[in-house]
């Protein structure tokens, strides 16, 4: 099905519904505020955002990169606004500045600082960059994308709400080339399945 | 000045000098997301103007003191480059940079969701290639597309126009040879074209009041067309890759020069 592309300030309903993400209601319209597809149904309405920074949420797994070290413990680019801390307490190994690791979002205050927790430290591998608003494109519904991505390529993968993907072992360039496919062409429909042909013509080929 | 060229006619038989009527934009292009490097991007061209804008952010402010806890700030910077004139332009900013860059972001600044992002700044960054009449309100229009091409949640778009007076008659979009008229008035204008609400208004000049009301009704019809324009620009890209998914082998044979 064909969803509609909205720019912000655009209409998005005239009734009166639950609003979801990326939408505002003024003089009881809904009226979306990014450029985004159109999600809406007889009780909802909400924008799926085409572009966008990441803003930390609670629950979200990021993976962040190391940036410096302190007496107490270690400063992370988390590819949000801010840096945030993590403390040497829960970190058996000593870092480098580089050194990724992958943590959970304990808290966001007001001002969108990230308190990290469930801190894992990660070996090796490379990091893939995506626009964050497409995460949720490559992990598929149910991980079927990334189930996908890991039977077709053979690496293993972690990915990161915060627009990071960690990728060790298997054909890592292709993964890069399968997630670049991915960031263009997120906003059409059968994505998985396009991208288990492109990842199987792509081995066929080698 | 001569005597022939204040004998100048600048609307003739409804035609202006350069051929458009009176209520007709310049050729108008809108391109979105061109510098792979900054988070939103738009080149326009209208008529001669040549514009780049580039959005970075929203980023943490600094230094520090500059921080705002309740809303991010946007730092909104008009240049023209050196070439952009006639006579080589200083490329210090000048009082006139300066003044657009400041009313230009408060423009912005009503459609942005500022208060989303405490302690941050967004920067807005346009640089004028080319110019020829009404940059101000060609900047703020492609500095509104690379916002929303950047992500960042806004009310609305802001679309503008320039919208004045030469030769005794109210037109829209004035071109330089227009601007310099001995009756010249020069209008620009933006809004928030889903309430029409103005965010920047300025003018030079003299106008009747009824002269006024015209400019300001042909100057809100004239933003709603850019407006448009706008919409067009920042939808193209995805419905290429659709149109792409439709119908991939005539798609590959027409579009020989590819993206």
């Amino acid at each position: 099905m064909r969803k509609k592309i909205v720019v912000p300030g655009e209409l998005v309903s005239e009734e009166r519904k639950k609003v979801g993400s990326h939408v505002f209601v003024e003089n009881g319209k809904i009226y979306s505020d990014v450029l985004g597809l159109v999600y809406s149904d007889s009780q909802d309405a909400s924008v799926v955002a085409l572009h966008g920074k990441y803003v930390p949420q609670r629950e979200d797994l990021i993976i962040g990169i190391v940036v410096q070290e302190t007496f107490g413990g270690y400063i992370v680019d988390i590819n949000s606004f801010y840096y945030s801390f993590i403390s040497k307490e829960f970190i058996r190994d000593r870092l480098q500045r580089g050194a990724i690791i992958s943590a959970k979002i304990l808290s966001v205050n007001e001002i969108n600082e990230a308190e990290l927790g469930q801190v894992r430290v990660f070996y090796g591998g490379e990091i893939i960059n995506i626009s964050s608003v497409k995460i949720p494109r490559v992990i598929g519904k149910n991980a079927s994308m990334m189930e996908a991505l890991k039977a077709g390529t053979g690496a293993n993968i972690m990915v990161g709400r915060n627009g990071r993907i960690w990728a060790k072992g298997g054909n890592t360039q292709l993964l890069a080339e399968a997630i670049k496919k991915i960031e263009t062409e997120s906003h059409l429909s059968n994505l998985t399945s396009k991208i288990e042909s492109f990842l199987k013509e792509k081995n066929n080929k080698a | 000045m001569t005597k022939k060229e204040e004998k100048k006619e600048y609307v003739k038989n409804g035609k202006r000098l350069d051929g458009r009527g009176l209520e007709e934009l310049r050729p108008l292009k809108i391109e979105a997301g061109v510098l792979s490097r900054a988070e939103g991007s738009c080149y326009l061209e209208w008529g001669q103007n040549k514009i780049v804008a580039a959005v970075y952010g929203p980023r943490e402010a600094l230094p520090k003191h500059i921080q705002n806890p309740y809303k991010a700030l946007v730092n909104y910077q008009y240049r023209m480059a050196t070439f952009s004139v006639s006579d080589r332009k200083s490329p210090k900013p000048g009082r006139r940079e300066i003044e657009i860059s400041k009313v230009s972001g408060e423009a912005l600044e009503k459609a942005i969701f500022l208060e989303r992002f405490p302690n941050t700044t967004i920067g807005v960054f346009v640089e004028i290639l080319d110019s020829n009449a009404g940059t101000r309100v060609a900047a703020l229009t492609a500095a509104s597309v690379a916002l929303a091409d950047a992500g960042i949640p806004m009310r609305d778009m802001v679309s503008a126009v320039g919208v004045g007076k030469a030769g005794g008659e109210i037109i829209l979009d004035l071109n330089k040879d227009e601007e310099d008229a001995s009756d010249a008035v020069d209008i620009p204008i933006a809004i928030l074209p889903r309430t029409e609400e103005i965010v920047l208004l300025q003018m030079d000049g003299l106008l009747t009041p009824e002269e006024w009301k015209k400019a300001l009704k042909l100057g809100l019809k004239g933003c709603k067309q850019v407006y448009e324009v706008q919409k067009e620009a920042l939808r193209k890209k995805y419905l290429e890759a659709e149109k792409e998914e439709a119908e991939p082998n005539v798609e590959a044979t027409t579009q020989g020069e590819g993206e």
